[in-house]
């Protein structure tokens, strides 16, 4: 079976990092658009179809809590997973509460990481499953009126 | 003074005249002060050697070595027993040069019985005084070093947290470098590379001390992360049983015997039961790795006065005394590098303190180590403040 690759937007301001990252997610079959700031996230975002957004949250200027703020208002319906090298899981708790599907602390376990893309890509297929088949009876019933 | 305290007074009487002595030591009787009697200088010495005194009743006049050459070795060898000196009426030209070599104070004979008595109710009074003072400026002392130390502990902490987080960036990257070529190496093309096991060899190395590392930073991090806490009624000894049964099988591997104990009217408390099971597990373990083969670890809960306290005692060699300084320390360790994090007890404390509770250790030399954690009760009202 061939493997659909998932679109990964991957926002870290630590450029070797997403580098090298990108290049590791890319053998691994997946399609990977780098981005170094929130910005650079959401401006992608617009114009470019993405599964997935893995989020670093300590960024300077916009942070990836605010990120991902605006991430859920404008593309609700792409996934994010945060990336913390930063003690608190705190906030990646409350990222998770704005609705970001998981978390992992720096360095991550790429097994792990390879597992939470995953849930989060079938976790966005089956949204956008749902919403077509919405669209489909909302049209069935339009039709239906005339 | 209360005459129970009276009856704690130890008293040496010094006269060479023994119905002076044997008159005066049945009054102090009478007024509930058992006194031992010396007939000389050299007698009052050698029964200081083996009993120390608070008060010596010494008279000048004596034959052998005077009252004042006596007077002398005392305050030399016995600093804190007060002596009070008797003087011939003619002779205070000797009690003023007694008080000047130490003595408490003299009086002239012949004495007043009542005068005397208060004399060495008020030396008493003087010794109790010192120790005291002594003991509130050990106190203090005392106080004051281990707010030095949880200072000290606390910065290290921040510290450590902080170079963890900075690590962890350039971590990541060395571990996606690895990983990348880990994958690559796996590839058809690379099949035949030349040394490829040699290349295979050292990424794996990388991966592996990427690990490591990342134990550590994830361990300091993990320790100040402010999760909410939670409380609820906590059985501290189904905890101890709890962790014996996780660490089963390390001790039955190296055939220690578990002693675990508990107060019979032991109370639940309110307090966060992962955490405490985190410092269990901790003290537990760290005492098996202490133990050696076939030797006996204990674990007892008592209660205490605002809780509970919990006790791990192992049978290893014991910690030297200046490791115990270090001890709570992190990054201390023992253990050979890549074996211990040197943080297990860092973390411990820190847990501890956070449940705003205390935790010491104890230990002697080839014998034993015995840590012991009180966790108060937070449910109880003089504990809410720890909430």
């Amino acid at each position: 079976m061939i493997k659909i690759p998932t679109n990964i937007l991957l926002v870290d301001d630590e450029k070797d990092f997403v580098e090298i990252l990108a290049m590791r997610l890319e053998e691994a079959g997946e399609k990977v658009t780098p981005a170094y700031d929130g910005q650079m996230c959401l401006d992608i975002l617009d114009k470019k179809p993405i599964d997935v957004v893995i989020l670093d949250i300590k960024m300077p200027g916009m942070d990836g809590i605010n990120t991902l703020h605006k991430i859920k208002i404008m593309h609700p319906l792409v996934e994010v997973i945060l990336l913390t090298g930063h003690g608190s899981t705190e906030t990646a708790i409350e990222g998770m509460k704005l609705g970001a599907f998981d978390y992992l602390l720096k360095p991550a376990d790429f097994d792990d990481l390879k597992a939470k893309l995953s849930g989060a890509r079938k976790k966005k297929e089956e949204q956008d499953e749902r919403i077509r088949k919405a669209e489909v009876r909302q049209l069935l019933r339009r039709g239906g009126n005339i | 003074m209360e005459p129970e305290q009276i009856k704690n007074i130890r008293l040496l009487l010094v006269d060479d005249e023994a119905q002076f002595r044997s008159t005066l030591a049945k009054r102090l009787q009478k007024r509930g002060v058992v006194a031992l009697q010396a007939g000389s200088g050299e007698e009052c010495l050698s029964i200081l050697e083996d009993h120390p005194m608070d008060v010596v009743v010494l008279d000048v006049k004596m034959p052998g070595i005077s009252g004042i050459d006596a007077l002398s070795q005392i305050t030399e060898r016995h600093a804190e027993t007060e002596v009070i000196l008797l003087t011939g009426h003619a002779a205070t030209q000797d009690g003023v040069e007694g008080i000047k070599s130490g003595a408490y104070d003299y009086l002239t004979k012949p004495v007043e019985f009542d005068h005397l008595l208060g004399k060495i109710i008020q030396a008493y009074e003087k010794i109790l005084g010192e120790k005291q003072q002594k003991e509130a400026a050990e106190y203090r002392a005392r106080t004051k070093q281990q707010m030095i130390a949880t200072e000290r502990l606390a910065a290290l902490g921040t510290l450590a947290a902080g170079i963890a987080h900075e690590i962890n960036n350039p971590l990541a990257i060395i571990n996606e470098s690895a990983g990348y070529l880990e994958s690559l190496l796996q590839k058809q093309e690379y099949a035949d590379m030349p040394r490829r096991a040699v290349f295979e060899k050292a990424l794996k190395k990388i991966g592996g001390s990427v690990g490591r590392a990342r134990n550590i930073t994830h361990q300091l991090l993990g320790n100040v992360r402010k999760t909410k806490p939670i409380l609820t009624d906590v059985d501290a000894f189904e905890l101890v049983l709890e962790t014996a049964q996780l660490i089963k099988k390390e001790a039955q591997e190296k055939e220690i015997v578990v002693d675990l104990q508990t107060a019979e009217a032991l109370k639940p408390i309110l307090t966060n039961p992962n955490q405490v099971r985190q410092v269990l597990i901790n003290l537990i373990s760290n005492a098996i790795h202490a133990t050696p083969q076939q030797g006996r670890i204990s674990v007892e809960v008592a209660p205490t006065a605002g809780g509970i306290s919990i006790a791990v005692s192992d049978t290893g060699t014991g910690v030297p005394k200046e490791h115990l300084e270090k001890i709570f320390e992190p990054f201390f360790s023992t253990k050979a590098p890549g074996e211990g994090t040197g943080l297990g007890l860092f973390v411990t404390r820190e847990i501890v303190e956070k449940l705003g509770g205390t935790v010491e250790v104890m230990s002697k030399i080839g014998q034993d180590t015995r840590f012991t954690v009180y966790i108060p009760d937070q449910g109880r009202a003089e504990n809410m403040g720890n909430r």
